[in-house]
């Protein structure tokens, strides 16, 4: 149409640039969405609740901060990755807004892949912004117990450098550390899994309500599943087909407790980095998986 | 490129070889057999028509232009690419039967967000987007949500997105749905324009007297076949009959005509009378067109 042909590249199967396009979309849809409010509603959660009980043991006044803060993020992060994911799939359906992207030169693969990535920047996204209010909080905190502390040890005129070094060294291996931060990665791979569970689902069920219900029923059963095969399984019986059957069920329901670096993090332990790593790993493994299993679903339906 | 040479001017643009569809029923719904064995081309540079009752199968047969669904049997090629390759879809713009799009962007958002799939870039999509805007009568609307546009300017942004990559083949099902008079034609006009900038068109539609004044050629499908198809003229022009149409005739000259009609003795004389403007021209001629951004 226009004087000037247009500088088409030529198609190739695969386009960073395209996923990346749908990947944006789908951030701008759920930002417009105002899903974020939930992000300022458990910020606010999480520094509230570092300045209440003062009553309790310095300790654990920093161990209830954490164990408050990682649970509003473990609740941000799965109900954004059921409740977005489960939004996007059946309303492009729905609204056949499908039919205009899957009628340009935009593989399935692509789509779906797109769709996945969005969310996960979000969740991302929202994760990181947390993770430095969360550790801000924890911080302040920190430093406030241990003014006091030294204060009261100078109260009682026994300030010598090594009290004070010592009451620093235990406060800190309860507020702001290292494996803080790797328990929030962990709480990003365990909502990553269940984002790429949700959009298995969503590709064959047609309702977004049933996609978030079954796939919350999942998110439990996956937090239990460890309980579940070692009760059935272990306790009991001992033969091969029990480990095929204890794997089968692992496959289909992805095994949520296996991502929970939390209670390690609240309490201060160190992550080493071999368990981070091989945390990474499984959540690769289930997402690429998930996403597989989703495609071969979704390149079949009829639009 | 290699595919652009390799398409001669005889190739077709579309080619539906015996398709047929078969939509699996379920636990409380019987298969439905949609389209059975059709076949029909379409050349380059012409505007077909597809036509027919409600459920007679157009709207599939489309999907299955673009690959939106699998032909149970036969198959559909796009420039002599099968159009279950995802590249044939480089070279169609498509809009869909009441389409929506996602209702949070804006409408130059859409327009590029479109465009980037089609791997446009830059400058040269903010062009495009521009120049389609204008096209479609949307300039003054485009930094508006389409969450909040009416249905026509709905087909408009559609038709706009169709052809953000400026594809040699357009399918347009049923654009002008659910449009006043004035948008219909609006519609219909850019449909003429992009016709003699040698676009290829394949549209359905309903409303038979604005298919007759755009489409070379149609197909009437019934029933999931083809069941008359062929030159939109030879088609409908009534061989036996002349037509003459005369202004500030006085009664004699009439009288006259009359009495040579009478001495003619295959002759007939099957009407005479005043002529009636369509009730659409009528519309359109009493009501104000307020034009763009609505
Ligand atoms: N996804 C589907 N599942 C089952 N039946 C369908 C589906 N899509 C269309 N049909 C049926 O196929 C027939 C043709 O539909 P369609 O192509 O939409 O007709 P048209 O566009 O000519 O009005 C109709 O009887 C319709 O009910
Ligand atoms: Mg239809």
């Amino acid at each position: 149409m226009s004087a000037v042909p247009l500088t088409i590249h030529p198609y190739s199967s695969f386009s960073l640039s395209r996923v990346w396009t749908l990947a944006t979309n789908t951030v701008t849809q759920l930002l417009r969405m105002r899903i974020l409010w939930f992000l300022l509603v458990f910020s606010l959660i999480a520094v509230g609740a570092g300045f209440a009980f003062p009553a309790m043991s310095p300790e654990q006044q920093l161990k209830l901060l954490k164990d408050v803060a990682f649970g509003a993020l473990q609740i941000f992060s799965i109900v954004v990755a059921i409740a977005a994911t489960a939004l996007l799939l059946p309303r492009d359906l729905e609204d056949r807004t499908l039919y205009t992207i899957l009628s340009k030169p935009v593989p399935r693969y692509e789509y779906l892949f797109g769709k996945l990535l969005g969310v996960l920047l979000l969740i991302g996204g929202g994760l990181l912004v947390m993770d430095v209010i969360f550790s801000g909080v924890v911080w302040l905190k920190q430093s406030f117990i241990i003014a006091d502390q030294i204060a009261a040890l100078e109260h009682e005129q026994q300030a010598s450098p090594e009290n004070v070094a010592a009451v620093k060294a235990i406060i800190s291996k309860y507020g702001l550390t290292i494996s803080l931060h790797a328990g929030v990665w962990a709480v990003f791979l365990k909502a990553a899994v269940i984002s790429a569970l949700a959009l298995l689902i969503s590709c064959f069920a047609s309702s977004t309500l049933f996609t978030i219900v079954i796939t919350f029923g999942f998110t439990i059963a996956g937090h239990g599943q460890q309980l579940a095969r070692d009760w059935f399984l272990h306790k009991h019986l001992t033969a091969g087909w029990e480990k095929g059957l204890s794997a089968i069920i692992a496959v289909v329901c992805p095994d949520l407790g296996a991502f929970d670096l939390v209670e390690p993090a609240i309490r201060g332990d160190v992550i080493s980095s071999a368990a981070l790593l091989s945390v990474t790993g499984l959540a690769a493994l289930y997402i690429v998986g998930y996403t597989t299993v989703a495609y071969l679903f979704f390149v079949e339906k009829e639009l | 490129m290699s595919e652009a040479a390799a398409t001669t001017p005889l190739q077709p643009a579309v080619t539906v070889e015996n398709f047929s569809k078969v939509f699996k029923g379920t636990l409380s719904r019987k298969p439905v057999l949609a389209v059975r064995e059709l076949s029909f081309n379409v050349q380059a540079g012409e505007v077909y028509g597809l036509i027919g009752p409600n459920g007679c199968g157009k709207s599939t047969t489309m999907k299955a232009m673009l690959g939106l669904l699998k032909p149970t049997l036969g198959k559909a090629t796009i420039f002599g690419r099968d159009s279950e390759s995802v590249a044939s879809r480089q070279d169609v713009g498509f809009l869909p039967e009441n389409p929506y799009f996602y209702k949070h962007l804006t409408g130059r958002e859409t327009l590029h967000f479109y465009g980037k799939l089609c791997g446009l870039r830059g400058s040269e999509l903010k062009d495009r987007m521009a120049t389609m805007l204008d096209l479609v009568g949307l300039k003054n609307a485009a930094d508006r949500r389409v969450g909040g546009y009416s249905k026509g300017m709905l087909q408009r942004i559609g038709l706009a997105q169709a052809m953000i990559q400026d594809p040699r083949l357009l399918i347009l099902d049923e654009p002008t749905a659910g449009v006043d008079p004035a948008g219909s034609r609006r519609i219909r006009d850019l449909i003429i324009e992009l016709k003699e900038r040698g676009i290829t068109i394949v549209v359905t539609s309903h409303l038979l007297e604005q298919m007759q004044e755009v489409c070379d050629r149609v197909g009437i499908m019934s029933q999931g076949r083809m069941v008359r198809e062929g030159r939109l003229e030879d088609l409908i022009s009534v061989e036996n009959q002349t037509e003459i149409i005369l202004e500030n005739a006085s009664a004699e000259t009439l009288s006259k005509i009359r009495e040579l009609v009478g001495q003619d003795a295959a002759a007939k004389l099957v009407s005479l009378g005043k002529p009636r403007t369509t009730l659409e021209r009528l519309f359109l001629e009493s009501t104000i067109q307020t034009g763009e951004g609505e």
